[in-house]
């Protein structure tokens, strides 16, 4: 148990290791002068005003002292000002991020509340008409992309019924685009649900279970549902990391206000250091939630727990 | 790709394929299950749109009218037409192009390096492979949406930079696969009996282990042109894709979207036609993998 989680932390020190690299090249591999380019759209910067960016912001050192002192600001929980406004960007990082994960986490929700079940029932009835309705209804699901479902959930609740708001960032707000985030995830959930318990119930340990009396529920309860639920919880990490990626388009779609706005308004205005931060806290949450996700799996199976 | 395809779950699939009676059996197969024949069918329907896309579009797609701003779908436009009045019926035609061309090229760059990654990592073994795969799973866990949008912030955004941030970000994905599928072809007696034979090491890869894994990789890019397309096609919604007035079916819906209440077509058809491919896509690997593998066919 101690040595899968700490091979997990390490993997994930190693992956934010290697996330500030990355965001510290991220500058150079812009083709052309990045200040320059971040400048470009602000009127009546002069040269020396262009210098002093360029100092201010460590360009003028060599990569491996750059890196140094990005590390070094970064344990001092500094990420930089933002290119307008001249904001810090982890504050408005963290300002937002709550509402990025209370959207993500709902998404979750609302993709294991639906497709758990529905995936259970089509593997339960496997080869019945509502087995081949419910997976055609899931590659559909799969296949719609998010933001043209967000826009016509938006059509339908929000401007034709007017059941909720259109846009903004509140309680009753969060609703279209959870749904819109949860349900083509539903949607693969109830896929994987529907593989991972038919493998189970094809396996000798249910048969020797229906095998010696056990009436079916329990059957069901003890051995089929336990032990395919284990591969599903496996991808609840890679899920998670799925939906916090989408909120970015979504949140767009409803203006949410996460850090999926923030990171897009950067790259069109070309803010370097929000969309370091970006990526930097970003892949911190994501990697972060997929060790604690992964502890709870290990958890779950015993096997990984003596292991 | 579909979240819930495992790279192991591919790769433990027992293929025969150099058999003709075995590849035979896959085109039946294939042919028998109804959602491989809707794919089929969808995406042979793509293709004619985008060869002829010149012929088949009534209007040209980037053509404005003063006089026919957003009209009602009708025989003359049959998807009504956008605020500039350029025929949408039109657009969507010439639109199947550059998704196509969108697919094929960011999943051709995906597929060639992963390929190349995945392949090296497990015919070297040792530290090439640590490093190879331990980068890979890393990537892996930054998401497609992540690694697509940093590439598109260091390289612009555009069409063309939008397919290359898709392609890029699928690699580790691929790289993943690639190398599942190659480890088992390396732990068979065959691959052995070529090590034993004395075949060197380019002959191993390329005349070994790729002819194999190959089948594997096949119905990984066929699932992976749904998702690239998907992805793509999302990244212009955003703004950071295809600039006006490309005639890409991500870009029109998000262009669509301003005129909501007064002309709900824009919004319908470019929407319409990205879950079709998509689905289409999706369709056909899925019905390509029970093919391969039967097991888990009904």
């Amino acid at each position: 148990m101690w040595q899968f989680i700490g091979r997990r932390v390490a993997l994930g020190v190693l992956t934010i290791f290697i996330t500030t690299v990355a965001v510290t090249l991220l500058i150079h591999l812009v083709p052309g002068d990045p200040v320059q380019i971040m400048y470009a759209q602000s009127q009546g910067t002069t040269p020396e005003q262009i210098e002093q960016i360029r100092t201010s912001l460590g360009l003028d050192r060599s990569i491996p002292e750059q890196y140094v002192r990005f590390v070094g600001r970064l344990l001092e929980g500094d990420l930089g000002v933002t290119v307008r406004g001249r904001q810090p960007v982890l504050d408005l990082l963290l300002q937002r991020l709550p509402n990025t994960l209370a959207l993500a986490f709902s998404a979750m929700a609302v993709a294991a509340v639906l497709g758990l079940p529905l995936g259970f029932l089509a593997a339960y009835r496997r080869g019945t008409m509502l087995d081949t309705a419910l997976m055609t209804l899931a590659i559909a699901g799969v296949s719609v992309p998010h933001f043209w479902l967000g826009l016509l959930l938006l059509f339908a609740f929000a401007v034709e019924l007017q059941w909720l708001p259109v846009a903004g960032t509140g309680p009753l707000n969060l609703v279209l685009p959870a749904l819109t985030l949860g349900l083509s995830n539903a949607a693969i959930v109830a896929r994987m649900t529907r593989s991972s318990m038919i493998d189970v119930m094809s396996q000798d340990f249910v048969r020797t279970a229906h095998a010696k009396g056990l009436p079916k529920a329990m059957v069901l309860e003890r051995h089929v549902l336990r032990a395919g639920l284990v591969p599903i919880i496996t991808m609840a990490g890679l899920q998670f990391a799925a939906m916090m990626g989408g909120a970015i388009v979504v949140e767009n779609i409803f203006a949410w206000n996460g850090v999926g706005r923030l990171a897009i308004e950067a790259i069109f205005q070309r803010d370097y250091p929000m969309i370091q931060g970006f990526i930097l806290v970003f892949a911190t949450v994501v990697v972060v939630m997929s060790i604690l996700l992964d502890v709870v799996y290990a958890l779950v199976d015993p096997r990984i727990r003596r292991g | 790709m579909l979240a819930d395809q495992t790279t192991a779950d591919l790769a433990s699939s027992p293929l025969e394929t150099g058999r003709p009676e075995a590849r035979s059996g896959f085109a039946a197969r294939l042919f028998r299950s109804p959602g491989g024949i809707i794919g089929l069918a969808i995406i042979a329907l793509l293709v004619i749109l985008a060869v002829f896309a010149d012929s088949l579009a009534p209007f040209s797609p980037t053509r404005m009218g003063a006089g026919r701003r957003l009209l009602e779908p009708s025989w003359r436009h049959l998807a009504g037409t956008d605020e500039f009045g350029r025929d949408m019926f039109s657009r969507i035609v010439h639109g199947a192009r550059l998704t196509l061309k969108i697919g094929a090229i960011a999943v051709g760059i995906s597929l060639a390096a992963g390929l190349t990654i995945g392949l090296i990592a497990a015919y070297a073994r040792g530290i090439v492979e640590a490093v190879l795969m331990r980068l890979s799973d890393v990537l892996f866990s930054f998401t497609e949406t992540l690694i697509a949008l940093a590439c598109v912030a260091v390289l612009g955004p555009s069409l063309e930079n939008a397919m290359v941030a898709v392609g890029l970000a699928g690699i580790p994905y691929y790289a993943r696969t690639a190398y599942a599928s190659a480890l088992v072809e390396v732990s068979k007696p065959y691959f052995e009996a070529a090590i034993a034979a004395g075949a060197g090491p380019v002959r191993l890869v390329l005349l070994h282990l790729l002819p194999n894994i190959l089948p594997t990789m096949v119905v990984v890019a066929t699932l992976g042109l749904s998702s690239a397309i998907l992805a793509a096609a999302g990244l212009s919604f955003l703004g950071l894709g295809a600039q006006p007035p490309a005639p890409e079916w991500g870009a029109m819906l998000s262009a669509g979207r301003d005129f909501f209440n007064r002309a709900p077509w824009l919004m319908l058809y470019p929407g319409l036609s990205i879950a079709l491919v998509v689905l289409a896509f999706n369709l056909l690997g899925d019905a390509m993998r029970e093919a391969l593998d039967p097991r888990g066919a009904d």
